[in-house]
């Protein structure tokens, strides 16, 4: 067995935790996915999706992800959830072609989830490396 | 009727993360009361808050909890029989689980709320000494347990002065 780091979590914990995240990927996505059909959606999906990066820090504590570039990807998400409705729905696209409105659903879903898992998943690694002294961020 | 048993089920579990003397159980207890507030939402035919609260309640606030107990300082307390630990069986386990000395120790960090994991060693008391990650090893003998400790800080300062307060108490103290 393999020697544990004072630092690193028990092994039991690790073992589960590397078991269930590749599921917790899949079942993260297909809430997103298949949010217009069934209960679920953007922001759930996109929780289950922020939990990833938790339970990365939970097994794995070292501040390696770049939480600067995660929050420009955030951001542009978020301007992407403003910019999309514009151009597709108030240009009535959407209502012309109703053929497509599962596609329009399906892509708001999703960009929805990302940008909630990435600004919760930013939230908690701030979080979780915050060492109190001298470190500011830009909102 | 499963309404009514659900709500008291939820009174009860936050209940017991109250008054759990285990942060770490308290956690568990918190995430059983959020799934059992999402069975609830589905049985109140709000699938979707349902599925937000499974995902929020019980996953990320439970993985946040966790996250956060790590920064919590765990003082390892590591148990050794009689005969330097040679039996390990379940039956000296309950016994030294009983014992006042070791209800006195948990006590006493519980009173502060610091978490406390017990490991009983088979090992010798000299092994274990050497050992960097017990923060304090209890020795059992016959009249009760010797408490060492090399930990210069101020919790076991007053440990220490709590064991030379109680004259008659089960737990005698040691420097090493």
């Amino acid at each position: 067995m393999a020697e544990l780091h004072p630092t690193e979590e028990s092994l039991v914990l690790q073992l589960i935790i590397g078991l269930l995240y590749p599921f917790m990927l899949l079942y993260g996505f297909h809430i997103i996915l298949n949010g217009q059909f069934t209960p679920g959606g953007g922001f759930q999906g996109g929780c289950i999706l922020a939990t990833l990066f938790v339970a990365r820090y939970v097994v794995f504590p070292v501040d390696d992800m770049d939480s600067e570039r995660m929050h420009i990807i955030e951001r542009l998400f978020l301007v992407l959830i403003l910019v999309i409705p514009v151009l597709l729905l108030f240009t009535g696209v959407v209502s012309r072609y109703p053929a497509y409105r599962p596609l329009y659903l399906m892509i708001m879903d999703l960009v929805i989830g990302v940008e909630v898992a990435f600004g919760l998943g930013v939230a908690v690694l701030r979080f979780a490396f915050f060492q109190g002294v001298g470190q500011t961020w830009r909102l | 009727m499963i309404e009514a048993a659900l709500l008291v089920l939820m009174g009860v579990f936050a209940l017991l993360a109250i008054h759990s003397q285990l942060l770490r159980r308290a956690i568990l207890y918190l995430a059983m009361m959020s799934l059992l507030g999402a069975f609830l939402y589905l049985r109140y035919a709000a699938p979707e808050l349902a599925i937000a609260e499974a995902a929020i309640g019980s996953g990320l606030v439970t993985l946040l909890y966790l996250a956060a107990l790590k920064r919590n300082r765990v003082y390892t307390i590591g148990v050794i029989g009689k005969d330097g630990g040679n039996r390990l069986q379940d039956s000296y386990i309950r016994h030294a689980e009983r014992s006042r000395a070791l209800r006195e120790v948990r006590g006493f960090f519980a009173a502060r709320e610091f978490e406390v994991q017990t490991v009983f060693i088979p090992e010798s008391l000299e092994t274990a000494l050497a050992n960097d990650a017990y923060d304090l090893v209890l020795q059992e003998d016959d009249e009760g347990m010797i408490a060492y400790t090399d930990d210069e800080s101020y919790i076991m300062l007053e440990l220490e002065l709590m064991c030379q307060m109680h004259g008659a108490s089960s737990l005698r103290f040691v420097r090493h």
